[in-house]
């Protein structure tokens, strides 16, 4: 006689637990979206950074914060979900800053030179080519070649953290290469005061 | 506590439930005698077997029980790629009305039915206990080759029926088959987000190990099966997270500094590989389950991922990308160089070692889409397995479970000396799509 593992069977008795776990996690993420809206008022005003206010700083936080989080909401790739900052991309399973990217690059820089109370943290992500694992290494390596980047330009490596999403939040869906080269990018999150 | 048990047929005298089949006792025990006794088929041969419903010896009489454990036998068989199922429409013998011990039943009427295999049994349930018992004959040769006696709880009736599959393929092929395990996976059905799941190699007795809003990867399990290993982002963070099936209980191991993008459970369960990202460099490390570093195995700013580790624990075969491509290469859990083991194609990953250590089954990117390779482990030539993705072999070696297309489902290959075929989809579309497959070893005895 021996004793079986739970995780082999019992379904149906689990669901009270599963419930109960379920309604945690619910009220967790209420929280933290609580959290979220409290410090970041503009991230409800669909009017943040369209108008003549947009330099505030209740706008920081505009483009509704990560990947992740928009990913959860329903709005990642949604038109205006971008914040201040631009996007760059990236050649396949390459994480070299292209030459036409270096200016979209300083323009993050001086925009975070000009709100020198901000945090950034860099998104790498990549297309849908290739395995999981080694795309969050390569999306990796692309967050961290556009840290280096805003470093190089004066940016406090302080206020650059990183972030790799690998192949898992893609804006695009599509299986063809105008998707891919979307999906190929560094995106990045203004995360409000230091 | 859930209580399961399963014994030879002849050893069943003693237990309390022997009483009331001492009846068909003396059987049971004539059968002993034919137990060494193997047919080995070829692996091309295909087998018609015939399944009969099980006898209701008292309880079962809505054949609730019957149904299950035959449905089961029947999937694994069918899985297995070694047999042909007789359809049932056909037997002659009603099980009610026939005996299911040698000397019971008459052959003839399965060896009229181009039966070469038969399976017969009974079931007796009450509301503590449920027990079969379930044989296997050599139709041509009139002759018992295998009789089991399972008892234990509702729950079970499936593991038994996976663990008489197992029987059956052992007599029938000389090899143990790989249905008593557990498969782990990666799915998004019934929602947007990427869950952990466990289930039976025929799809059956799914388990949700992970609840949560966020993106979850990368399940391995521990050899006694007891934890599987996996990467969430649910802090908001990728993180490994050790989940023991036994207590539902959880931890998440530490970072030594960096982000915990993936690894694989070392065979003990006390440990893991894990792939560290610091600075955009990824590197392989041995971690305790508290987050200590026993020992960093990979260097330098490249890539190193996709961590896979013998059965015994002593080989590491990983994806790398420091000779300018991801390519597989294999080293020594004890450290030292590694030894590149992969030269055909520009896009090798996901390695994966047979239970004996001696094979690696790999991806390979060609054109648009992947391919399953294995290779020896000492180095040699690649040979194509199939299309697809995420290799994961079973217990016995015999098989590979893999990732079909764009995550649509899970397929199951069987290898036949150099060759093989696709014998099945463990998950279909209707399933939800499921992807990245770690196969468990046996559940043990």
């Amino acid at each position: 006689m021996r004793q079986i593992r739970p995780g082999l069977h019992g379904w149906a008795n689990e669901m009270n637990a599963w419930s109960l776990g379920r309604w945690v996690a619910v009220m967790a993420l209420a929280t933290a979206l609580a959290a979220c809206s409290s410090s970041k008022p503009a991230a409800q005003n669909p009017q943040a950074g369209t108008g003549p206010g947009g330099m505030n700083e209740g706008n920081l936080g505009s483009g509704g914060g990560s990947s992740l989080s928009q990913f959860q909401h329903g709005t990642l790739g949604a038109p205006g979900s971008g914040g201040p900052l631009t996007d760059i991309h990236f050649d396949f399973d390459d994480y070299t800053i292209r030459p036409q990217d270096g200016e979209i690059l300083r323009n993050n820089a001086r925009w975070l030179t000009d709100h020198g109370n901000t945090r950034v943290q860099v998104e790498g992500h990549t297309d849908e080519r290739g395995s999981e694992e080694y795309n969050l290494a390569l999306g990796a390596k692309r967050a961290q070649a556009a840290k280096d980047y805003l470093t190089t330009l004066g940016v406090s490596s302080d206020r650059i953290s990183t972030i790799s999403y690998g192949k898992e939040l893609p804006l695009c869906t599509e299986h063809d290469e105008d998707c891919w080269a979307q999906n190929r990018r560094d995106h990045f999150v203004v995360q409000g005061a230091q | 506590m859930i209580l399961f048990s399963e014994r030879r047929a002849q050893a069943l005298i003693g237990w309390g439930v022997a009483l009331m089949l001492a009846a068909v006792t003396l059987g049971l025990r004539n059968a002993a005698a034919d137990e060494i006794t193997f047919t080995i088929v070829g692996p091309a041969k295909v087998s018609r077997i015939a399944v009969s419903q099980l006898k209701n010896l008292g309880g079962d009489d809505d054949g609730t029980v019957s149904g299950q454990f035959i449905h089961t036998l029947k999937r694994d068989l069918q899985l297995s790629g070694f047999f042909k199922i007789i359809d049932p429409h056909s037997y002659i013998e009603k099980a009610q009305d026939s005996g299911f011990t040698l000397g019971q039943f008459n052959f003839a009427d399965w060896s009229s039915l181009g039966a070469e295999f038969l399976v017969k049994g009974s079931v007796t349930a009450n509301e503590q206990q449920i027990s079969i018992q379930a044989f296997l004959f050599d139709v041509a040769a009139q002759r018992q080759m295998a009789g089991k006696q399972y008892t234990g709880s509702n729950e079970d009736v499936s593991r038994m029926a996976n663990r008489f599959a197992d029987t059956i393929l052992q007599q029938v092929t000389g090899t143990k088959g790989p249905f008593d395990s557990r498969i782990a996976m990666v799915s998004a059905r019934g929602g947007r987000f990427k869950q952990i799941y466990t289930m039976d190699v025929d799809g059956g007795n799914l388990y949700k190990v992970t609840n949560n809003d966020t993106i979850n990867l990368f399940p391995s399990f521990d050899r006694r099966v007891h934890r599987v290993l996996y990467t969430s982002y649910k802090s908001g963070a990728p993180g490994l997270y050790v989940y023991e099936l036994d207590t539902r209980r959880e931890i998440r191991i530490p970072s030594p500094g960096g982000s915990l993008i993936g690894g694989t459970m070392m065979p003990g369960g006390d440990s893991v590989v894990a792939a560290v990202e610091a600075g955009g460099a990824t590197n392989l490390y041995l971690l305790g389950l508290d987050g200590t570093v026993l020992r960093q195995l990979t260097h330098g700013a490249s890539i190193n991922v996709s961590p896979a580790v013998s059965p015994d624990g002593s080989q590491l075969a990983f994806t790398s990308d420091r000779g300018g491509s991801p390519q597989v290469y294999v080293m020594s859990i004890s450290g030292g160089a590694a030894r590149r083991l992969t030269y055909k194609g520009n896009y090798n990953t996901n390695p994966a070692f047979s239970p004996d250590g001696t094979q690696i089954a790999y991806q390979s990117r060609s054109g648009g889409a992947f391919e399953i390779y294995r290779i020896p482990a000492g180095g040699g030539s690649p040979l194509l397995v199939t299309q697809g993705q995420h290799p994961a072999w079973s217990p016995d070696g015999r098989y590979i479970a893999f990732s079909i297309g764009r995550g649509s489902g899970l397929g199951l290959y069987l290898i036949q000396g150099q060759g093989g075929t696709v014998v099945g989809n463990l998950t279909t579309q209707e399933d939800g799509n499921a992807t990245d497959p770690a196969w468990s070893s046996w559940l043990g005895e």
